[in-house]
């Protein structure tokens, strides 16, 4: 294997806040090209998804609701530019007992983002993820969590956004009507939709619309994602589970380049999702936040028609 | 961020991870054709005005609860009272009414924000 030859051993870990790529400095002390990109990168990403927030929150109005978007973000939002897939998809399963149609527009669009880029779009446009980094900055600590807990959010996509809409559906319960389904449990609906609609009423008179179990659901949430980091994003979220199903085939990808390595455990330790990086980093847990390119191994690349050498 | 101490890594147990082009490639022209497909897609649901739902506009029946179903339409319940009026507006109506063929169609202008 051509990743076993002999690296320069730098020091093992950095101590805990120490400077970014610190330990990730070549034997001479002079930074490696990697570090310097994904510093960069690492650096630029909240621009990134504040800009995304703009695109996502209809700079042009409400006029493409018709169009699923990417990302999660609420169809119910006053802001909102693009149909919810999630709600989309849940909508769908829910009349098919009704009138069976197939989503193509839905399936086009993920297919595509997935296919493009895996779940980069959890990591950087995202809406709700980059309210959950804003956060999870208010609060040094955070809770680690298993790496199997990534699994509950392929249960909440079969459950709750196919098959409970499915099966309520068949007995003639339409989506809107059903007490239990994503879009009633949903936090980003209760931030983006509820809150706004409740500041609203009560403002104008008409009190607090949402209600007292989603109002308790979101301060759960925001409580949630002051200790952990990501919460909806590494237990819940099933669009994120969905497109990260394609991280290993996406054509934007992640490569480890051994001959960069110099074991200095810089790109395990910036994983905030807890992926075991050293093994393997196209995996289903990865948001690709790419932060753990700041180490200099892990490089960014887009899959071309030949080979990787 | 902040950095978490973590066991050493180890670079002979990774994984190399090739990465090939053309699986990605063909599923991103499935989505591709997926799109244009659905962009053109006719749906087999009606439109409350009469015609046949484009796709888009199944989508955004969903989101700004534009889903018509006919038990929205079933003839309301007799008037409380004695009042004769109603009673026989009631009646006349119960007479006119006919429960709808379709079991779900689409009100392109539907604009509620919040449909659950």
């Amino acid at each position: 294997m051509d990743n076993l030859e002999p690296k320069p051993k730098a020091p093992a870990t950095g101590p805990p806040g120490a400077p970014d790529g610190c330990a990730a400095c070549g034997a001479e002390g002079r930074q490696r090209e990697g570090t310097v990109l994904g510093r960069k990168l690492s650096r630029s990403r909240p621009w990134v998804q504040a800009g995304f927030l703009g695109l996502w929150l209809a700079p042009a109005g409400q006029w493409l609701h018709g169009i699923p978007g990417c990302v999660f973000h609420c169809y119910s939002c006053p802001l909102s530019a693009f149909a919810c897939p999630v709600g989309v998809l849940a909508n769908y399963a829910a009349l098919l007992p009704v009138a069976p149609e197939a989503p193509f527009l839905l399936l086009g669009v993920l297919l595509v983002v997935a296919a493009a880029s895996g779940s980069l779009v959890c990591g950087w446009s995202c809406p709700f993820g980059f309210l959950q980094d804003l956060l999870g900055k208010l609060t040094p600590g955070k809770i680690t969590l298993p790496a199997w807990t990534g699994h509950t959010r392929y249960a909440v996509l079969a459950g709750l956004v196919i098959l409970l809409p499915l099966i309520l559906g068949s007995k003639g319960v339409r989506f809107d009507n059903q007490a239990v389904s994503i879009c009633r449990l949903c936090p980003a609906g209760a931030l983006e939709a509820g809150l706004p609609y409740s500041v609203q009423g009560l403002l104008t008179g008409h009190g607090w619309m949402m209600s007292w179990f989603k109002s308790a659901l979101l301060l759960a949430f925001v409580a949630a994602a002051l200790f952990i980091h990501r919460p909806w994003c590494r237990l819940f979220c099933p669009l994120g589970g969905l497109l990260a199903l394609f991280n290993r085939f996406s054509l934007f990808h992640l490569r480890f380049n051994p001959k960069e390595c110099v074991e200095c455990n810089l790109c395990r330790s910036r994983c905030s999702m807890g992926v075991k990086v050293d093994r393997k980093v196209n995996v289903s847990g990865c948001i690709r936040c790419l932060e753990c390119t700041t180490c200099g191994a892990i490089e960014p690349r887009l899959a071309g028609p030949k080979r990787e050498a | 961020m902040e950095r978490v101490p973590q066991p050493p890594v180890n670079p002979a147990l990774r994984d190399p991870e090739r990465h090939d082009f053309w699986t990605g490639f063909a599923i991103a022209l499935a989505g591709i054709v997926l799109i244009v497909c659905g962009a053109r897609h006719l749906t087999a649901i009606e439109t409350v005005e009469g015609g046949t739902a484009w796709e888009t506009q199944l989508v955004k029946a969903f989101s700004s609860g534009g889903l018509q179903f006919p038990e929205q339409l079933a003839l309301a319940p007799p008037p409380r009272g004695d009042d004769p009026a109603a009673l026989e507006r009631w009646a006349r109506q119960r007479a006119q009414y006919s429960r709808p063929t379709w079991k779900v169609r689409v009100d392109a202008g539907a604009t509620t924000p919040c449909p659950t």
